[in-house]
């Protein structure tokens, strides 16, 4: 008797420790969201950033950084958006039609050297993105491409190439083979049988390598700091770096967290929307269930 | 399709050539924008482009493997503090990604009231653009107006000066790659533990098997591939992660937190004005990409992590 009332305190203990971790490591995680929410709304001038700013009172909320940010910045706030949907766009696009045509050649097809090609991307995929700046700099510069839209749209379309290609593979191995042959019995040729069968069943992970495609350019910084030198073809990268890096060493958090809160706003959405898939995409199929 | 890897050479070329024909755009991409701008950058590093002090920067000149040698003699102290910056800090991030991921989803993975909730929240740092969040971190850290420091006086603890020392600067760096990063780690584990059979705990609890040997025991092996995975990928990953670097420490104090890829950007693109020390970036990034490549063989060679993309 007294054994098993024993048991069933340690249970209760347990679930209470349990619960006690969770909730430590949800307020880590929130703990930086809330302070970009509630500062977002804050008119509390820079110099009095102390923990009050965290609690604050409805009075000294207003949406004047929001307002700032959408209208009184230069270059705009439109100017950098459009920018940035021009090259995070293009380089999606072309990312996406590079990713389609690997994954179907190497999860279809049975062709000599296939191995060897897997291994040459994956190896290739392995140098550091960061490092291709230097030679890119370099060749773009005696090309005449620094600080034009195309000399930045190459080199985001080849990023994540590799990744999304493998990523498409994995998914169209999980396709039957027996749905592209009927398509063949159907009198298609194999072109024809992959555009207008194959593809179709693929949305799902052509839309998530699009979406990736999308938001390395889209967040990039280092790439963009070096080959625009013109600030009305900046993004919104370089524009939030420049609204939290000013010369007089404190930033002007209202404007910083709302320009960051409206440009992650997309992106937020679209990952909690597809949370289950992305994890499982990024995992290449590794983990299992 | 597998059937046909028995046939010869010439009849699986004339029923699979056009398998090159759709590789033929990524072949070129890969070819143009990543294979030969690393065989530039390897010949770059074996010139004086922008060291040489020669006045114009465009006149360079092959000088073999003379910044190795540098490399490794006079400039052998920056070289050796770039490797252990650089491995402190992918295999210390990786080790804390792995312990809490692993203690959370432990944790997650029970039957417990507001699961849902608890997952939702704990993986919304991972939706957030880690630029983004990276460069609000930066802000947080600062001494005079950063937000840690002002919760701390808020509880009575003086200001830390963060940046400015280098154990507190990897603190400051360590945990924001944990805030970044232990979302997804958690899910991930949360995903394999979900797929291991029930019936085995089952078993191990009438054998009389407790809890904690239940864990090292069943859910750790069962994890291993996807602990192995994670964290090679994760280890690369934070290897060459640029921001977190770039945006909080910038490397500093001094170079004591500075890795291999911030060091290159700097050299290349540092400081506005100064003469691009283009020679010198190049020659850490052929060193960073030589111990990347080298940890990569003897993983893949020593385990069997490629089995799914190749089968």
């Amino acid at each position: 008797m007294r054994a098993r009332r024993g048991r069933k305190w340690v249970r209760l203990g347990k679930r209470i420790a349990s619960h006690v971790v969770l909730i430590v490591a949800c307020a880590f995680a929130l703990f930086p969201i809330y302070f970009i929410v509630i500062t977002s709304f804050s008119t509390l001038p820079v110099a009095s950033i102390t923990a009050q700013v965290l609690i604050p009172k409805m009075s000294q909320l207003s949406l004047a950084s929001y307002h700032a940010i959408l209208y009184s910045q230069s270059p705009s706030f439109v100017s950098l958006l459009g920018n940035s949907v021009i090259f995070a766009g293009s380089a999606a696009l072309i990312g996406l039609l590079l990713a389609a045509f690997t994954g179907f050649a190497l999860s279809k097809f049975n062709f000599p050297g296939r191995r060897t090609f897997v291994y040459f991307i994956l190896l290739i995929s392995l140098f550091p993105s960061f490092v291709l700046i230097l030679p890119f700099y370099l060749e773009f510069a005696k090309l005449g491409l620094i600080d034009s839209y195309l000399g930045l749209i190459i080199p985001y379309s080849a990023g994540a190439v590799v990744f999304s290609g493998i990523l498409v593979k994995n998914y169209m191995d999980s396709i039957p083979d027996d749905i592209e042959e009927a398509a063949l019995v159907d009198g298609l040729s194999r072109t024809q049988a992959f555009f207008r069968v194959l593809l179709p069943l693929c949305y799902p992970v052509l839309g998530l390598a699009a979406f990736l495609a999308f938001v390395g350019p889209y967040t990039d910084y280092a790439l963009a700091h070096v080959f625009l030198t013109s600030s009305d073809k900046w993004t919104l990268a370089l524009g939030l770096y420049n609204v939290a890096n000013t010369d007089t060493g404190q930033s002007n958090y209202g404007l910083v967290t709302a320009f960051a809160i409206v440009m992650s706003i997309p992106i937020v959405a679209f990952y909690m929307a597809f949370q289950r898939y992305i994890i499982g995409g990024l995992t290449l199929g590794a983990v299992r269930g | 399709m597998a059937d046909l890897r028995d046939q010869t050479l010439s009849f699986r070329l004339r029923r699979e050539w056009p398998a090159y024909v759709y590789l033929l755009p990524t072949t070129l991409v890969l070819l143009f924008l990543n294979a030969y701008p690393v065989a530039y950058t390897i010949y770059i590093s074996t010139t004086d482009f922008g060291t040489g002090g020669k006045g114009s920067l465009l006149s360079y000149h092959y000088i073999g493997l003379s910044n190795y040698v540098y490399a490794l003699t006079t400039g052998l102290s920056t070289t050796t503090a770039l490797i252990e910056n650089s491995f402190f800090w992918a295999a210390g991030s990786v080790a804390l990604f792995l312990l809490i991921g692993l203690g959370l989803a432990t944790v997650l993975n029970q039957e417990i009231r507001g699961k849902t909730v608890y997952r939702t929240i704990i993986l919304l740092p991972w939706a957030m653009p880690a630029f983004i969040t990276i460069l609000i971190w930066a802000n947080m850290w600062g001494y005079s107006y950063g937000i840690i420091n002002g919760v701390l006086n808020s509880v009575g603890i003086r200001s830390v000066d963060w940046l400015q020392h280098t154990d507190t600067a990897w603190a400051a760096l360590f945990i924001t790659n944990v805030w970044l990063s232990f979302p997804f780690y958690t899910v991930v584990f949360v995903a394999t533990m979900q797929a291991i059979p029930r019936d085995l705990y089952e078993a191990a609890s009438i054998d009389g098997a407790s809890g904690f040997s239940q864990f090292f025991r069943i859910t750790l092996p069962y994890l291993r591939p996807t602990i192995v995975f994670v964290g090679l990928m994760g280890f690369l990953f934070t290897f060459n992660n640029f921001y977190p670097i770039y945006l909080i420490t910038s490397g500093g104090p001094g170079i004591s937190t500075q890795i291999f890829i911030t060091e290159s950007y700097n050299q290349a693109f540092g400081s506005l004005g100064a003469t691009p020390a283009f020679s010198t970036a190049a020659l850490y990034s052929v060193i960073d990409f030589v111990i990347i490549i080298t940890i990569t063989v003897v993983v893949i060679w020593r385990t069997d992590l490629t089995r799914n993309w190749l089968k």
